[in-house]
Parts: C-alpha cells; structure tokens; sequence
C-alpha cells in the first residue's frame, strides 16, 4: 500500500515535470499564470505550517516574501553571490526577520494576527526608506536572472518553472513529514488546547517559534526565487498584501491540514482567478475569490479536498460503548 | 515530595491564595477541599506553574521548581487535569495520549499507552474517535490518560468527578484507587463530594477564602466548627 502510494506521488511527480511544459510550453502567458500559480502555493504551505497546523494566523508572510526578495536580490548584486546561494541565504535573511516578531508569540488568535501584520509593516517601510540599500520606491531593476546550466538556459519559462515545482514539491514533503511526526501532532494538540499541552511537557514556545523560522524560509525563498524571475523589485510590490492574502486563501481553499491542499489550492484559485474570473470581470473579480472562499468556509470548512476526499460508501462509524459511557 | 511554604497569590484587588503551606508525601493522596472561589485550581495552578504566586516557596523532590514553566514541571513528574477536561479534540484518543507521553516522558512506548487506554477503559475508542465524540465521562478519562502517559509522580486531580452520575462517580473513585494502587504515585484531588474524599482520602486540607483552615483526617477535619461554617456559610458557634 504505502510503495503503491509512493508510485502514484512519483508518477505524479514525473508528469508534471514533463507534460506540464511538454503541454504548455508554447504558451508563455499560461506557463507564466502557472509559475505564479506554485509560487504562491509554495508560500501557502509554509504558511499552513503555522495556520493550518498550529493554528497561528499570520497576515505577515509579505514581510518574509520581501525580505527574502530583496537579500537574495541584493547578495547577487552588490555580494556577487551565486543566485544557487542567495535563494538559500533569502530564506535564511526571511528567518532572521522573524526573530523581531518573536514577542508577538505570547499573543493568540486576533491578536497575534495583528501584531504580525504590523511587523510586516515595519520591513516595507525599511525598504522604501533605506534608499542607500534598496533604492527606495525607485525599486531595482534588471536583477540576474537565473544562469544557464549544462547548456540549458534556466531563465526560460521552463527552467523557472522547473525551479519553483522542485522548491513547491520540497516544500510540500518537509510540510508532510512535519505534519505526520510528533512535533506535528503537538502543534495540532497546541491550536486546540495550548493550557492543556503544556500541561503534558510541551514546550509550546519553542515549538512554535521554530515553525515561525521555517515558515519565514520557506517564504524567503520562495521570494527569491520570485526576484531572479521576474527581474525588478520594488517595496509595494515585494512586500505587497497580495503575498499574504492569495496564500491564505489558497490554504484554506485547498483542504484543512492535508499536504496537497494548499497547493491545489494555490494553482486553482490563481488560475481561476487570472483565467477566468478576470476575463468575465476585469474590475474587482476578486471578489469572486471572496464569494468562493466564503462558500468553502460555510459548506465544507476542511476544504475543497475533503470534498472529494468523502467517501459516503463508507460505512458510519459505528460507536462501541463503554462501561465508563454508561456509568 | 511537594511542599509548599507560604505561598500568596494576588489578582489585582483579590488575594487568591493567602500564606497557603501544604506537603504531599510520595505515594500519600490527600483531598483539597473549599467552597466555590476558595482558590482551590488556583492553587493546582501555581503547583502546575500555570500561575506564578507573588510570595512563597514551592519545593518538588528537594528542588525549588518555583522558576520552571509549565512544561518543565510536566516533564519532572507533575500530571494535572483540568476542570472543564481540555481535550485536543481535533486529535483521536491514541494521538492525545502519544501527545502527553513523548513530550512528557522523552519517548513513546505504545504498551504503556495500551495499559492506560486498557485501565481507563478508552480502548474501544483509541484510534477511531475523535476527542470531541467522547462523552463527558469519557473526556474525564480521557483527562487522566493523558496525565498519566506523562509518567507523573504526583497526580493533581481538579474536581475529575463533577458532573458525573453516582455510578459514574463510584466507577472513577474506584479508577482512582487502582491508580494510586498500581502507580504509587500521590494524588492531590480537589474534590466537592465529602463523601468520595472521605472513602478515598486519608488527609483532607480544606481551603476558604484562600486560607488553609484545617488539614488532618477527613473525620477530624469535616466536624471542625470553621470548615462546616465554610461550606454551609453559618458563623461557627465553638
């Protein structure tokens, strides 16, 4: 069973790094929609680590997402990094900037949102007024895009693609086995009770921080890679409330603690949303996305997934009394 | 093994716990008891470091445990449940439990897990239901499973019986005695029923207005004139 499943996931794997650009490759808007598309769920799912699994809603993944654009950015630029290094090190500088908002994870719910989205804050300001570093509002421009390798020119629409699916599918493996170890299982028991798992020996703050690390690289890199393929940064753009809100939704819309869910979620809300309902609606079509996510949260709050994840040929649970149920 | 010397607890205006010393011996259960607001939980919280007492010491095994946070305390042998049970409900019965045993004991031993399941008779539930499909009488098992995986030495039990049936509450007093009987370990169990801490306890300290007022065998301390005032709120006549 589990070499069976192993088989499907590199069938699968095999499949999209051949037939997605065999595909589509003569089409550089829709392979552009679907780089978007994974980088987005690549960011969904280092935000799941802490939304969907820990239960920390944080509305300040732009922040990592910018940090991330610009280090890497930078370290090429002015460093003469290899753009190989500075992805690693846009996560790292991501991690770092994760550090500042620490404090906020003595707050829960709302507030720990909050508080979260003003750090956020703070890293744009950074870079629109550290003109000396980041150019300020004038952004940077013409940022080296990604090299070519044994002859085959990694900046093309292909080789980005091919990037951001190995980064998307490293992501989607190290939030799996996060989900599926005890230090998954102790997040999962901390969004429901965190009283109760300190309670047992958690140590709630520890946990929580250093999924807040991983989370900000995963999101830093996912941002670097973002600038060597698009070339030109800017603070409204880097550090824009989009790259919080898309992969929220994509999170939330895609299924409730499953692997795939974000990322699923990622490419059919983007693409939907691109394709679709910009087309019908060229103005305000997000609001179609709101419309959707309201519907998702409303009829099948574990998402989408779980919709065809319900089997109704399985039999019901069939509950076995106990003495202590009767007594 | 427990000792406590003193200790005051303030909320603002209100003095929760006022120059409280109580000992627990190992292996010894013992009965807190008070009227409703007399800082009973207060006190379990302090023990569990879930609230920081403003003065006092707090010793465990010889050791001054008054810095250590929550987890740390849980993880030297310090098991508590909770008044309102606090599953993880999203988790099944099996997953709360292998929770409270790796964080608490460092390791997972599935035949420990199974004896506890087997004791608290959660077996039939262990891997199928969810947290949030237990009944109240199943969630308070499910409650003491979880401190017991942690392998504690002392057992802070907070009121575990309310709510419960007279049968349900004579199938847990007698839960709680094959505890003690087949662990050793010392149970500290706040508990409203006299009756049930009389059967199970052979030392009763009582608590009002966040003041021990006696502690002693149950037969001495409930004919005591300031702990029947404290309950039935007359002005004791000596």
């Amino acid at each position: 069973m589990f070499a069976q499943r192993i088989g499907i996931y590199v069938a699968l794997a095999i499949a999209l790094y051949v037939l997605v650009p065999f595909a589509f490759a003569g089409n550089l808007y829709l392979m552009s929609m679907i780089i978007a598309s994974l980088t987005i769920g690549g960011i969904a799912l280092a935000w799941a680590l802490l939304g969907n699994l820990g239960g920390l809603v944080s509305f300040g993944h732009a922040a990592f997402f910018g940090v991330g654009s610009y280090a890497s950015a930078l370290l090429v630029m002015k460093a003469g990094w290899p753009i190989g290094a500075s992805l690693l090190a846009g996560g790292v500088c991501a991690a770092l900037a994760a550090i500042l908002m620490l404090p906020a994870l003595r707050l829960r719910g709302p507030y720990f949102a909050l508080a979260v989205l003003a750090y956020a804050h703070i890293f744009r300001i950074i870079a629109t007024e550290w003109k000396g570093l980041t150019n300020g509002a004038g952004g940077i421009g013409n940022i080296p895009r990604f090299p070519v390798v044994f002859g085959y020119d990694f900046a093309s629409k292909t080789g980005a693609y091919w990037i951001v699916l190995s980064l998307v599918l490293a992501f989607a493996l190290i939030y799996w086995r996060i989900r599926d170890s005890h230090a998954g299982l102790a997040l999962r028991a901390m969004h429901d009770s965190e009283d109760a798992t300190r309670a047992v020996g958690v140590n709630s703050v520890l946990l929580k921080a250093l999924m807040l690390f991983l989370s900000a690289f995963m999101t830093g890199v996912m941002g670097a890679f973002n600038a060597h393929y698009i070339n030109f940064l800017e603070p409204d753009y880097a550090f824009s409330g989009l790259w919080t809100m898309l992969p929220i939704v994509a999170a939330i819309f895609g299924g409730y603690r499953t692997v795939l869910g974000p990322l699923i979620g990622a490419v059919v809300v983007y693409l939907a949303d691109q394709l679709v309902f910009k087309a019908l609606m060229p103005i305000g079509h997000q609001i179609v996305l709101g419309a959707l996510l309201g519907t998702i949260i409303l009829f099948a709050p574990e998402g989408m997934l779980s919709v065809f994840a319900k089997r109704p040929w399985r039999p019901d649970r069939t509950r076995v009394t106990t003495g202590l149920r009767d007594a | 093994m427990l000792e406590l010397a003193n200790i005051g607890v303030r909320f603002g205006g209100l003095q929760a716990i006022d120059d409280v010393s109580l000992s627990v011996a190992a292996g010894e259960i013992v009965g807190l008891v008070g009227p409703n607001g007399a800082g009973k939980t207060t006190m379990f919280n302090v023990i569990s470091g879930t609230v920081r007492p403003q003065s006092g010491s707090l010793r465990f095994d010889g050791h001054d445990i008054a810095p250590l946070p929550a987890y740390t305390r849980a993880r030297r042998g310090i098991g508590r449940t909770f008044q309102i049970p606090q599953p993880m409900h999203s988790l099944t019965v099996t997953e709360n439990l292998t929770v409270a045993q790796r964080y608490g004991t460092g390791r997972v031993d599935a035949r420990a897990l199974a004896e506890i399941l087997d004791l608290v008779q959660l077996t039939d539930h262990a891997s199928r239901d969810a947290a949030t499909e237990l009944s109240l009488t199943e969630l308070k098992a499910l409650e003491m499973a979880k401190a017991l995986a942690t392998k504690p030495r002392i057992l802070l039990l907070d009121e575990v019986l309310a709510g419960l049936e007279a049968n349900g509450k004579r199938t847990f007093t007698q839960l709680l005695a094959d505890i003690h009987r087949r662990y050793g370990l010392a149970i500290l169990i706040i508990e409203h029923d006299i009756e049930t801490i009389s059967t199970l306890c052979p030392r009763v300290a009582v608590l009002n207005f966040g003041r021990l007022i006696a502690d002693g065998t149950p037969d001495i301390v409930f004919s005591q004139p300031d702990v029947v005032a404290s309950y039935t709120g007359m002005v004791a006549h000596a």
